[in-house]
This record gives structure tokens, sequence and C-alpha cells, in this order.
């Protein structure tokens, strides 16, 4: 008794230590499904980005204070880099664009094609990219860097339709 | 008690193991996935490859059925440039030296360093890897060849004329197309700017036009930040042509597609170029051909449909034939479709299917022999495949 006790205290701190470091959720097989069904019924905004995408690094700030304007902004993060990257370099770089709070994925597996397939098998991979989806499931993309006044005037449809 | 402490030590080391796993090294750098091959003219299989943070070169005497031991071309660890269009790259010169080539990170913005390494002792060993130029500032993407006339050229993306623009404080989009030829057996000579501004992250396409006549197709930036393909083709070993265009994609962005094209030059002197672009007058993966270096290029041929993801295309003319490859997904399966012409490329075998796989994938490259053109395809489920293609679908 004495030892499965001690044994999960001894779990429940390491749990604990390894949540604290608040990386990206692995974006798998089947992500998107659970992804898409979490923010059913509600505008969202995704925004793919990468690490190696250098125009992806400039924008995310823009990002950051968007998301710090608008409370109505119910934004998604999903770091799509072609090779999974380190996510404590992920968490530090949005951490720095202000956006270490955003719900955030990072692409965990190396097999890209099918990650990319199941959210939009038109999409060759390139970042930025910006997915918009309203509350009737209707989506609208933004491919390269997004001109953030389009999305302000989709957030501020979004309100005038609830 | 002692029991407990076994269990503690047990639960503890595992989950560092997976805390390192996520959070240093090794695990959290992306790694090199990649096979590149080339045949000996004695016959012999070369490849080489990446191993976490070495490179090795491997030989096969049976087609890639079995291979020797790894010997490694780098003494030391080095961070490997794992970019999706990077690659460690083998020349053979026609006295069967080996020339290896391939690209690290100089630090985290992607900065890279060329290196190569010789072998005059048929694999067994090689020189110690030396940089291709002595400019440190940043090359990428770079890959070599042997002439017709049995002389090596490197050819690479090269970034120190961006740090000059920025000392000057002027705008420098993208990288320079920069070359070196092979001097004497020791290295190589000093590098030279082709062209500058083109796009940075894209592999480059190598074919001959003759000795002393390199042909690199690569991804330019025209203007507007166009990212479209084009061609130049060598006058003669220091004079490089003009930029021909080989298709007006329009694709219009500010960023790295990664997607770099393939050429080849068939016997009649005819170019043949493979791209992938997702520009406004065209999405998906391409083929156009022109009768010559200054001839202008067909109009592009789609290969399969955009929403199967083509990708990743490689030409090559052994003799009077011409092949194609390329990869494409269903949602499933990542298949290797394959096609043929014997007609300089105005006609072409309906496109098949010549290898498969289920998960990663390294881009499907083409080798030849005196006898038969493979499939070279390295994947993460079937490991290394060498697969021959008929001549005739």
């Amino acid at each position: 008794m004495r030892l499965s006790l001690l044994l999960a205290a001894l779990l429940s701190v390491v749990s604990l230590w390894t949540a604290a470091a608040a990386d990206p959720q692995p974006f798998e097989r089947g992500s998107w499904a659970k992804l898409r069904e979490a923010h059913a019924g509600q505008p969202t905004v995704i925004h793919f980005w990468g690490l190696t995408c250098a125009p992806c690094l400039v924008e995310l700030p823009h990002w950051g204070e968007l998301q710090a304007e608008r409370p109505d902004l119910r934004l998604v993060l999903i770091a799509a880099d072609p090779l999974p990257q380190d996510p404590e370099r992920l968490s530090a770089t949005l951490a720095k664009a202000g956006l270490d709070k955003t719900e955030s994925w990072s692409f965990t597996d190396r097999f890209y094609e099918r990650l990319r397939y199941g959210i939009d098998p038109a999409w060759a991979g390139e970042l930025p990219r910006t997915v918009m989806i309203d509350r009737g499931g209707k989506v609208t993309v933004l491919p390269g860097v997004a001109d953030l006044a389009e999305v302000r005037q989709w957030l501020d449809a979004q309100s005038k339709s609830h | 008690m002692r029991q407990l402490f076994l269990l503690a030590a047990v639960v503890l080391l595992t989950s560092t193991a997976a805390a390192q796993h996520q959070h240093g090294k090794p695990g959290s750098t992306p790694e090199a996935f990649t096979a590149a091959p080339a045949f000996g003219p004695d016959g012999t299989l070369w490849l080489v490859r990446p191993m976490v943070d070495r490179i090795a070169v491997l030989r096969s005497a049976d087609l890639g059925k079995t291979f020797s031991a790894p010997v490694m071309v780098t003494p030391e660890p080095m961070n490997l440039d794992w970019g999706p269009d990077a690659r460690a790259r083998i020349a053979i010169d026609p006295k069967g030296g080996l020339v290896v080539t391939f690209g690290v990170f100089q630090d985290k913005n992607f900065n890279g360093r060329a290196y190569f390494a010789r072998s005059s002792d048929n694999g067994a060993s090689f020189t110690r890897p030396r940089p291709i130029t002595a400019d440190a500032t940043s090359q990428r993407f770079e890959i070599a060849g042997v002439d017709p006339a049995g002389r090596v050229f490197a050819a690479w993306l090269d970034k120190r004329n961006v740090a000059r623009a920025r000392a000057a404080r002027r705008a420098y989009p993208g990288a320079a197309l920069a070359y070196a030829w092979e001097d004497g057996d020791a290295g190589f000579g000093d590098a030279s700017i082709a062209l500058d501004n083109t796009c940075e992250c894209c592999r480059l396409g190598l074919a001959f036009a003759g000795a002393g006549r390199p042909a690199v197709a690569f991804r330019n930036i025209f203007p507007g930040s166009v990212r479209d393909h084009g061609v130049i083709t060598f006058r003669d070993p220091t004079t490089p042509g003009p930029v021909r265009r080989v298709s007006v994609d329009n694709w219009k962005i500010e960023a790295c597609p990664h997607h770099g094209p393939s050429i080849a030059i068939a016997p009649d002197g005819s170019y043949h170029v493979a791209w992938f672009t997702d520009g406004a007058v065209r999405k998906g993966l391409f083929y156009a051909r022109a009768d010559s270096a200054d001839a202008p290029y067909s109009q592009p041929r789609a290969l399969s449909a955009a929403n199967r993801q083509p990708a990743r295309p490689y030409l090559l003319a052994n003799g009077p034939a011409l092949h194609l490859v390329w990869k494409e997904f269903d949602g499933t399966k990542v298949a290797v479709r394959w096609q043929v012409s014997h007609d300089s490329g105005r006609q072409w075998s309906t496109a098949r299917t010549v290898a498969e796989t289920e998960d990663a994938s390294d881009h499907p490259l083409l080798v030849a022999d005196k006898q038969r053109t493979y499939l070279s395809w390295l994947t993460e489920i079937e490991g290394y495949r060498l697969v021959p293609l008929g001549d005739q679908p």
C-alpha cells in the first residue's frame, strides 16, 4: 500500500514537471478531426506557421497583437514545418510573439503528406496559411501572409451574424 | 523497499528519457532522411546517406540487394542540413574518384556551409571534409556533377551578396547562384556568382550541354517577387549564359517553397524540365521541353492532379530514353509514378506506379548504369530500394 502511494506521488510529480513546459500539442493523424470538433459551432481562425518559414516569424507578432486586441478571436496555431521541430523552440518563439496562452499544435510526424492531406488535399504545404471557419463550418483560406484587416472584417461579420 | 527504489528509478529514468527526447539532444533536432545514389564505372552502386550527425558512404555490388559496412565521410559529428530539399550527394569521375558533397547548418537561422570530401582509394577512405568555398557567409543546396570531359562542377545558393547588400543598406531578395570548378584533384577553385537574386531554399537541377557547359535549373525570383523557374546554360566554363524562363506560372510568394526543379538534356540537345508551382496561372506539378538551350519551352504539361499532392519530380536521360518520376499521395499511400519518352519528350507513356509506401519517404531519384535506369528511393518502412525500370513501359 505504502509503495503504491509513494509511486503515485512520484508519478504525479513527474507529470506536473512535464506539463510545466507548455509545449504545443502534438498534431498527429486524427488531430484535425479532434480540433475541428472541439471548435465546432464557434468562429475559429487557424493559423499555420513554421519555424523554418521566415515570413511566418515576421508575421507571428502581429497575430499576438490581434489576439490582445480582439477577445472575440478564437485562434488556434499549428506549426506545420515539413520536419518536426524542437517543441521548446516552438514554444519560445510563440511566447516572444505574445502567443504563449493561445491553443497551439505542432506537426510531429515526418509523414507530412498525410497530415496535410487530412487538412486539405490541395494544400502543398506552403506557409504561412490561415484558415477561417465560421459557425456553419464555411471555410475561408488566406494563403501566404494574412491581411489582418481581412481577418478583422471576418471577425466583425461573425459577431453580427450571431 | 529495495523494490520501491528500483521502480522509482525506472519511472524517473524513463520519464527523463522521454523529456529529453522532447526537449534536448538527441531527438529534438530534425534529422536528414535522404539517400543519393551513383554508379561507378565498374558497375558498383554507391550510396551516400546522412546518419543523424554523420555522412556515410555505402557500396553495393549487387544492385542494392546488399550493402557494405558504411564508411564515414565526416570524422566528427556535424550539424547536418535537414532541410526538405537539401541532400548529401555523390558524384563519380571517369577514373572512379568519388566526390561527396553535403551541407551543414552554422546557426539557428539556417545559414549553411557546403562541404565536399574526396576518395581516391575506391571509397576505403575520404579526405577530411572541406568547405567548397572560402566565403563563410552561407551556402546551401550544393550540387556537383561531372561534365563529359570528366571535370567536376559544383553549384550552390550563396548568401555572400546578401551580407554585402545589408552592409550597404540595400535590399537583396533571395540568394545568388554560385559555382566553382574542380581545381586539380585537391579541391574547388574560386567561386563565382552566376546570377543574383534567386530563390533561396529550393534544390538545384544540373545537367550538361557539353564539356565545360553545365546547365542549372533553379527557382528564380522574377520581377514582382514571382518565384518561377529558369535555366542558365554556360557558354564556356566561366561564362554563364542568360536566364531562360521555363514557364510563366506567376507564383508570387514572399516565402520559400522548398520545392526545386529537375532538368535533363537528351543526346539531341533538347532540354527537359519538371517543377512544382502554386502560381496564379497553374498549380501542381508540370513538365516542359525545349529543342535547345536557347529555344522557347513548350506549353507546360500537368503531371497528375493538384489534389494528389504531386511533388519532387526527377528527370534522367539515358541514351535515347527519357525517364520521369515524381511522387503523389492518395490519402493512404505515397506512390512513385513513372513515365518514359522515346521521342525527345514529345510523347510519354501512360504514368505507372513503380513503388509505394505508407509512411515518410525521401524524394524519388533516378540513376542509370550502362544497361538500364533505376528508381532510387528511401522510405521509412521499406528502407532503401533500387527498382529497375523497363525501357518500354
